[in-house]
């Protein structure tokens, strides 16, 4: 378990919407600060940049999807430790063992209830090794 | 057709003594019968010669003696002509021939004796001359007597002995020279006469013998002739028969929508139906008989796992079901069937021919893949937009983005909940098509029933007072395990409780009870509702089942949440129910397996 209180998080994620959402859903209920990327390609760039505690990635994003960057994301020492939470609206249990191979640290399906959602994070931050 | 009447009796095998006596009693009847069919003959030179003997013996002094003699023998004569004539019309002269030569013997005997007196009586009172006529007629009589009785030898011997040995006794009592060479030299002739006769008799009984065996050789050939004759209709029959079905299995064949295919043991192809000649695009002349083998509309990728199953199939004479297979077409374009594969076995196990029976699938999985693809997308693409709505209504109706009027707070809740509703709505769809395709994945795992029907309570609470109903259990609820899926579990339980509030009276109460029965575990959810419609209890775990459409606008949901319960219960090894409730309301329950914990923990 960390020992500081979440606090920083990067989010990758095509729709601006959902950007929004998840965005005012962190900032107003979780109190945290967030960094949203639309770009996957750049996202890798911007994490190194804001030095996230967390990165929560979507799954289906045009260019680059969500494994692929986590995959990317491991290669990179920078990038390879942060652990990675899905957000995706893909709900089948393959896919989610999918995720889990993959070494995602927790999966957030699709919808999500934004007035929880900061609280999950916190639970998942909290159990992590 | 034969005639069930005409069909002639089988041949049977007699054991050789009952065929021995029956044949000697045939042989004998023979015997008895040439008698009786002589016996007019010898009654008539009987009393022929009678008369003879009266006239020429008359004119001695002892005529009433002459005319007692003469009497007798007419009625021996006349007793043997009915005796004849009784035979000749007795129903029993075949199966009873003993007695009817008994019966003859006597008569035989009779004039035998006839005879025997006339010498030993007339002899002694005559002259020489007469002597000697009377001599010479004895020894023609019972020489006589040779071709008449010889058929049955010891019935000429007592009649003979009968006619000389009389004779006999006088001619010694006379005591001439004479007499006495010629009383020696009678016994000879008699025994020579016997010899003869039963020299005669044996040839008889032989030839009839011979004659009986060839009767019955007929016989037996007519039998036997009749049977084969009954055999060749029979086997034409059969043959018509075979001939018949075997058309109606090329018809079969021929006109099936599957496509068929005979194989020798080998893989040659030998014979194809009119459906596989239009699944492949060749045509019966092109592969029949020829060199082509099934594995030539094998893919080559498969020809590997192909040639296993064949093996198998030939060595183990093991029938292949549901077998898939990619089947290159005539262009080049690779269908997908499922084969029914059988080896036809004759008795001695050798494989005589292989029957492949294939159904073209190409499109059925093409559809499947569309309709997997369909929902993946339909999943994906209506979640996306709705997760940006019920997203931003549920920030706003936290409060925590500042206050709204009154109005202003009640239409984005309407907004919320109706969001959410079809959140579930695409979700039950989801749902039955992953049950209904088979495709939904269970993850069973020990569960502490009590525990989970707690917690939908707890999770079921919220929404059970917007209907203004409490959820109650009955405490305490016993400490039972299940194995089930808990995800799919509590949404069982969700289902349920949900309803039985929605359609509870407002300020009511649902009870939820938990018990053990049996080996299994109950779980009951009760109402006071209005109880369920007659005519709706036989579909309501069908899919959009709902009473009626003004209830669906009431109280929301999709109609589709019973029918998933129920094919997940099911899928638990459960079963799934309701039933009317004692004062008004409805019970809806279910029961799992109970788990028993086997380690000791």
């Amino acid at each position: 378990m960390p020992a500081s209180e979440l606090n920083r998080i990067f989010y990758a994620e095509d729709d601006e919407d959902i950007q929004r959402i998840v965005r005012m859903s962190l900032e107003r209920i979780g109190k945290m600060t967030v960094q949203v990327e639309s770009d996957p390609l750049k996202a890798i760039d911007g994490m190194i940049e804001f030095k996230p505690e967390l990165v929560m990635l979507d799954w289906m994003m045009p260019g680059m999807d969500g494994p692929t960057l986590l995959k990317a994301m491991r290669q990179r020492p920078e990038t390879a430790s942060y652990p990675v939470v899905f957000i995706t609206a893909k709900a089948s249990m393959k896919e989610h063992e999918e995720l889990a191979a993959l070494g995602a640290a927790g999966i957030i399906s699709k919808p999500f209830s934004p007035k929880d959602l900061p609280n999950q994070l916190r639970e998942i931050w909290r159990n992590l090794p | 057709m034969p005639n069930p009447s005409q069909v002639p009796p089988p041949l049977t095998h007699q054991p050789g003594i009952v065929r021995d006596a029956v044949d000697r009693t045939r042989v004998l009847a023979d015997q008895v019968e040439l008698l009786y069919r002589q016996s007019p003959v010898g009654i008539a030179v009987t009393v022929v010669v009678g008369f003879v003997v009266m006239w020429e013996l008359n004119s001695a002094r002892e005529r009433d003696l002459i005319f007692m003699w003469g009497a007798l023998t007419l009625m021996v004569a006349i007793g043997r002509a009915f005796l004849a004539f009784a035979y000749h019309n007795a129903a029993d002269r075949d199966s009873r021939p003993d007695v009817w030569l008994r019966r003859f013997a006597i008569g035989a005997l009779a004039t035998g004796v006839n005879w025997g007196l006339a010498g030993a009586v007339f002899f002694p009172a005559h002259t020489d001359e007469q002597q000697v006529f009377l001599a010479f007629i004895l020894a023609g009589m019972a020489a006589g007597g040779l071709p008449i009785f010889s058929a049955v030898w010891w019935v000429f011997a007592i009649y003979a002995a009968s006619v000389v040995l009389p004779f006999l006794a006088v001619i010694l009592t006379y005591g001439s020279r004479l007499f006495y060479e010629i009383a020696a030299l009678v016994p000879v002739f008699l025994a020579v006469n016997i010899a003869v006769a039963y020299r005669l008799n044996r040839v008889f009984v032989s030839a009839y013998r011979l004659r009986v065996s060839y009767g019955k050789l007929t016989d037996d050939y007519t039998l036997m002739n009749q049977r084969l004759e009954r055999q060749l209709i029979e086997l034409e029959e059969a043959r018509m028969q075979v001939e018949s079905s075997g058309r109606k299995l090329a018809l079969f064949a021929e006109r099936a929508p599957i496509a068929v295919i005979e194989l020798s043991a080998d893989g040659r192809i030998q014979q194809i139906n009119r459906e596989a000649e239009n699944l492949f695009g060749y045509s019966q002349g092109e592969l029949a008989g020829t060199s082509a083998s099934i594995r030539d509309l094998v893919h080559a990728d498969q020809h590997e796992e192909f040639d296993g199953r064949w093996k198998r199939l030939i060595e183990e004479r093991e029938s292949l079901d549901g077998f898939r297979m990619r089947n290159p077409r005539r262009d080049g374009v690779s269908l997908v069937c499922e084969w029914t594969v059988t080896p036809l076995v004759n008795a001695e196990g050798t494989v005589l021919s292989v029957i492949a029976q294939g159904r073209n699938i190409t499109q059925q999985l093409e559809a499947e893949r569309l309709k997997q693809e369909f929902t993946s997308t339909l999943s994906h693409e209506l979640r996306t937009p709705l997760t940006s709505i019920i997203g931003s209504l549920q920030l706003i109706n936290s409060g925590m983005l500042g206050d709204l009027n009154k109005d202003q707070t009640e239409l984005t809740e309407v907004a919320e909940r109706n969001g959410i509703r079809l959140l579930d709505l695409i979700n039950d769809i989801l749902d039955i098509e992953k049950v209904e395709s088979g495709k939904l994945t269970l993850f069973p795992e020990t569960i502490a029933l009590d525990e989970l029907v707690r917690e939908a309570l707890k999770l079921n609470q919220g929404f059970a007072e917007r209907y203004k109903v409490k959820l109650v259990a009955h405490e305490p609820l016993p400490a039972l395990q299940v194995h089930a899926d808990r995800k799919r579990l509590l949404q069982v339980m969700t289902n349920l409780l949900s309803n039985a509030a929605k359609f509870s009276p407002a300020d009511g109460e649902v009870e939820v009870e938990m018990r053990e029965k049996g080996g299994d575990v109950l779980v009951t959810v009760s109402d006071r509702g209005s109880g369920i419609p007659e005519n709706f209890r036989a579909r309501i775990f069908g899919r959009f089942a709902q009473a009626d459409s003004t209830d669906t606008r009431a109280k929301g949901g999709t109609g589709l949440g019973l029918a998933i319960c129920k094919r997940m219960i099911e899928l638990m090894e459960g079963t799934i129910g309701f039933a009317n409730r004692e004062g008004g309301g409805t019970t809806f329950w279910f029961e799992l397996p109970k788990h028993v914990n086997t380690s000791k923990e």
